[in-house]
């Protein structure tokens, strides 16, 4: 090898929010969007992103996705034995680089031979980058919903993975709390709708409505344009309470508490921890 | 008469402006109204009423007992006197005014107690209101109301200001989350309200602790499918009777849930109806046990205290565990042998349902 | 200025009489009662209710009348006298005072005794109350006076001065119509107030708390009258505190002025003899009220009228 590259513990932590909560997206893209879904259909393999990482038995972390005539099964933090198309990059330094876009480390590509199923994919997965990296407002209302979905299912799920891993900062949070359930959704729409639940360093994550009850808090956006106001670091939060654009449901002072906790997600997800601690 | 307050603005307002907007509203319609504050008049929104009437509204300074005798003394002069403070000095520290001057004149005085229970949490145990339904529901001639959200208040108020005598009205610090978005919804002073329908148990709660049985029983019903009966016990006194004999019949078990002292209030009124009816229930009573509140957020105090939407559902699941013997006297009672079959089976079944349910599955979705 | 007429003060002296004998009676019928604070205050609550008030009982739910709040309740036994000197309480329910099954009970239930403005016992309550009325009053647009009799051992708590501060914080509210009287006889039950709390300056903390102070002999009508009607007329600018000098155990030559003699009832022979003291009393009143030279009694006339105390009816007997 030749640069010495030491994997530092935040390059685990946004490891695990890529292949636990970022890259499982994948399919929420091709579930939502024909033009990408579509080139599945027929068509049967798995397939798997990856990085090496002695600091696990297997020496690997991935998270690979079994499809089955387009329909996409998720197996997230799971190692495939034998994919037939595999992105593995050599280390987590790479991944993270790679997913938050700070740069093009190549993988190593398993199954290059499957040239029109890996054009497929990369196409899928440009696509997610492509949203996910934005730092404007997308443009059509699909779009602002299908992102808005994205950061839903991405946020929730990065809490839960970086309480899991004990990031400290999450756990002092989830490790006190109550059982108690956060949630995000829009207007109502049961797609646009996320939750994460935790209790005593417990948690867990999910889609739609939380069978638990009204959450403990909400925050209620009025549409995907103000969810991603707030998400993306546009709009100012205090105005989109006064303007109606977001309604929080439960103790204000808790709102607080949840939006740090996202911030600490973004942070890792969107590689500042990358510059902020000096690892490009 | 309508007091206007929609169910958005009811979601907006802290409980104490709901009742300042309704005082105001009904000093309009009323001209024997007249409020007083110790030194309170922002902190109990009493501020609209001195606006629109400010002949009619005393502040008295910081003097609790003074306020509520000069409140008795225009009562006995023919005024209707609303006199608000926070509820842990006014059902403590002017409690001699409250019995004597009020409750054996049994005037028209109507005492606004805001702060009950730890909503002011982080102030500490000498601002949390643990005592006050015990003490205040002892009284002769006092109807006692613990309303769940601002709407509700909006209603005991209204009720209080038509309906003669005592009344003491304990409401909570800044905003309750919201239990009704619609004012007629058919309070009634001494009617508990069903919040929802079950028969597996009863929940009775009053005060804060309402919107937390309400979410309890649904997630004891899509985690466990237990169905649970909620109650909204608004009025402690005088308590429904007749709602409780019906849980006692119907469901065998019943949780009690306030944000008080286990000792003396809604507990304590609840086991007294359930031991005059002499029929056996299990019984589990929720609320501050008999130490001193720990300082902290409400929300925070009351998952402390068990009594939030996750502790209550945890105490729904024990109770189901619980025998009830129903039978009584001495003799054999085929009734009661019937019923204690019924009751092992229904357990049975119950832990059935939940080992075939797992509650609790800690994943993350993807 | 006329006080009151020479045939009114008379009239005063003789229902003042009837009031400590029936009320000594009374303590005989419900084996006892608060005698020591009860004598004290007669003076006060017969210039009240016979003369300065504007109070009848027949019409108790005239809202327009004048409220009177007896602030020291334990006084009830007095006040219950009275009641029924003036006809209201039928003196065969007197003779139930104390009772089990009577509605009069030591301290007045203001529901069951029509006419009683408060339910008093719990000390300290009454200045509250009488404010409260007076302020209803303004409210209402009438003019009545609200009144509040305190016991001088009642001024110890904490609530008095918290309604002496809002009654002169109130003045221009109602508070012109509130007037407080105390019956200052200096006793407690654990001895003189000097002794178990210090009051004095006593009049000084009324006039600190923003009061124009009255000091007067609470057992000389033309003076007590003379403070009440000018208390009435409001003509200070701040409500008015009457303190009224009085003794405990007024009249009976072995009561009077001896905190000890605060409640029960006298063996029937000693009784005898306190009603004996109480005559004598009476009668030499009474020839004082009757032997003043003029038809009525004018401000510049109070000087010169005579208090009578024990050492003006009383002969101890030679050992």
């Amino acid at each position: 090898m030749a640069e010495e590259i030491k994997i530092t513990e935040s390059d685990v932590y946004a490891a695990n929010i890529f292949l636990g909560a970022a890259v499982p997206l994948l399919r929420v893209i091709c579930e939502s969007e024909p033009k990408y879904g579509d080139k599945f259909k027929g068509k049967f393999f798995v397939f798997q992103m990856s990085a090496l990482y002695d600091g696990v038995p297997g020496g690997k972390i991935a998270t690979h996705f079994v499809v089955e005539d387009g329909k996409w099964t998720c197996k997230a933090l799971e190692v495939h034995e034998s994919p037939d198309v595999e992105f593995q990059f050599a280390n987590l330094r790479k991944l993270n680089i790679f997913m938050s876009g700070k740069g093009m480390p190549l993988p190593r590509i398993k199954g290059a031979s499957k040239l029109g199923l890996l054009i497929s994919l990369l196409g899928a997965l440009l696509r997610m980058a492509g949203l996910m990296q934005a730092t404007t407002m997308p443009v059509s209302d699909a779009d602002k919903k299908l992102l808005t979905k994205l950061y839903f299912y991405l946020l929730p799920n990065g809490i839960s993975r970086l309480s899991k891993m004990g990031q400290p900062d999450v756990l002092k949070v989830t490790s006190v709390s109550p059982d108690r359930v956060y949630a995000l959704v829009v207007n109502g729409d049961d797609e646009l709708q996320s939750w994460v639940r935790m209790k005593e360093g417990q948690t867990s994550s999910g889609r739609g409505a939380s069978k638990r009850g009204i959450p403990f808090l909400s925050m209620e956006f009025r549409d995907p344009a103000s969810a991603l106001g707030i998400l993306m670091n546009i709009d100012n939060m205090m105005d989109s309470i006064e303007t109606g654009k977001l309604l929080i449901n439960g103790a204000p002072e808790f709102g607080d508490l949840v939006g740090d906790l996202m911030f600490k997600v973004a942070y890792y997800a969107q590689g500042e921890f990358l510059v902020k601690e000096k690892l490009l | 008469m309508a007091v206007e307050i929609t169910a958005a603005e009811s979601t907006k307002l802290a409980t104490a402006e709901i009742f300042g907007r309704t005082i105001a509203e009904l000093g309009e319609k009323d001209s024997r109204i007249v409020c007083l504050s110790p030194d309170l008049q922002s902190s109990t929104k009493m501020g609209d009423f001195f606006k629109k009437f400010p002949e009619r509204f005393y502040n008295v300074g910081i003097a609790e007992q003074n306020m509520v005798g000069i409140a008795a003394g225009l009562a006995r002069a023919g005024m209707v006197a609303f006199a608000s403070c926070f509820s842990v000095f006014m059902s403590l520290r002017c409690l001699d005014q409250v019995h004597t001057d009020v409750c054996y004149q049994n005037v028209d005085v109507k005492l606004i107690a805001t702060h009950g229970g730890t909503s002011y949490g982080p102030a500490g145990s000498t601002h949390h209101a643990i005592e006050d339904l015990g003490v205040i529901r002892t009284l002769v001639n006092m109807t006692l109301i613990c309303p769940a959200d601002g709407l509700e208040t909006a209603n005991a108020v209204k009720a209080a200001a038509a309906t003669p005598g005592p009344f003491y009205i304990r409401i909570n610090r800044g905003f309750d989350n919201t239990v009704y978005r619609n004012p007629d919804y058919g309070f009634q002073v001494g009617k508990a309200v069903t919040m929802a329908e079950g028969n597996d148990l009863t929940i009775i709660a009053c005060g804060s602790c309402v919107y937390e049985a309400i979410q309890a029983a649904s997630i004891l019903k899509a985690e466990q499918g237990i169905n649970a009966r909620v109650l909204n016990m608004h009025t402690i006194k005088p308590i429904d009777t007749e709602a409780i004999h019906k849980a006692i019949d119907e469901t065998h078990r019943i949780i009690t849930v306030e944000d008080h002292t286990i000792i003396g209030g809604l507990g304590s009124a609840v086991a007294e109806v359930i031991a005059d009816y002499g029929k056996a229930a299990a019984f589990l009573r929720l609320g501050i046990p008999d130490k001193w509140s720990p300082i902290g957020a409400p929300e925070d105090l009351r998952a402390y205290h068990k009594i939030d939407s996750a502790g209550i559902a945890a105490s729904g699941s024990e109770i189901l565990n619980k025998t009830v013997e129903t039978g009584g006297g001495n003799g054999i009672d085929a009734g009661a042998i019937t019923q204690s079959v019924l009751e092992v089976i229904k357990s049975a079944l119950t832990v059935a349902k939940r080992t075939l349910k797992p509650g609790d599955k800690w994943d993350d979705e993807v | 200025m006329s006080v009151l007429t020479k045939q009114e003060w008379i009239d005063l002296e003789t229902k003042v009489a009837e009031l400590r004998d029936l009320c000594m009676q009374t303590t005989q019928w419900g084996h006892g009662g608060h005698w020591g604070g009860s004598s004290s205050v007669a003076d006060i609550l017969a210039a009240l209710y016979f003369k300065s008030a504007n109070f009848d009982f027949k019409k108790y739910d005239d809202p327009d009348r004048d409220r009177i709040v007896v602030s020291k309740g334990h006084a009830g036994i007095m006040l219950a006298s009275l009641f029924s000197v003036l006809g209201s309480i039928p003196r065969e329910d007197l003779k139930t005072f104390n009772l089990t099954g009577s509605k009069l009970g030591v301290h007045l239930d203001s529901n069951k005794v029509k006419g009683i403005d408060a339910s008093t016992g719990s000390l300290g309550h009454g200045s509250s109350l009488a404010l409260g009325m007076a302020l209803a009053g303004r409210v209402q647009g009438r003019s009545y006076k609200s009144y509040v009799i305190l016991g001088d051992g009642e001024c110890d708590e904490g609530s008095v001065w918290e309604a002496a501060m809002a009654g002169a914080n109130f003045y221009g509210r109602g508070a012109e119509n509130y007037i407080t009287i105390v019956d200052r006889n200096k006793c407690m039950i654990d001895g003189p107030t000097e002794k178990v709390m210090k009051l004095e300056p006593f009049a000084d903390k009324w006039r600190a708390f923003g009061y124009e102070v009255i000091e007067v002999d609470g057992h000389n009508f033309p003076q007590l009258i003379n403070a009440i009607e000018t208390a009435k007329a409001d003509k200070a600018g701040k409500p008015y505190a009457i303190i009224a000098n009085t003794l405990k155990g007024y009249g009976v030559a072995f009561a009077e002025d001896n905190y000890l003699h605060h409640y029960g009832m006298y063996p029937p022979e000693k009784c005898v003899i306190a009603r004996e003291d109480l005559a004598k009393v009476a009668k030499a009143r009474l020839d004082v009220a009757k032997s003043f030279k003029k038809d009525t009694v004018e401000v510049e006339d109070l000087a010169g009228i005579k208090t009578i105390t024990k050492k003006d009816w009383y002969v101890e007997e030679a050992k």
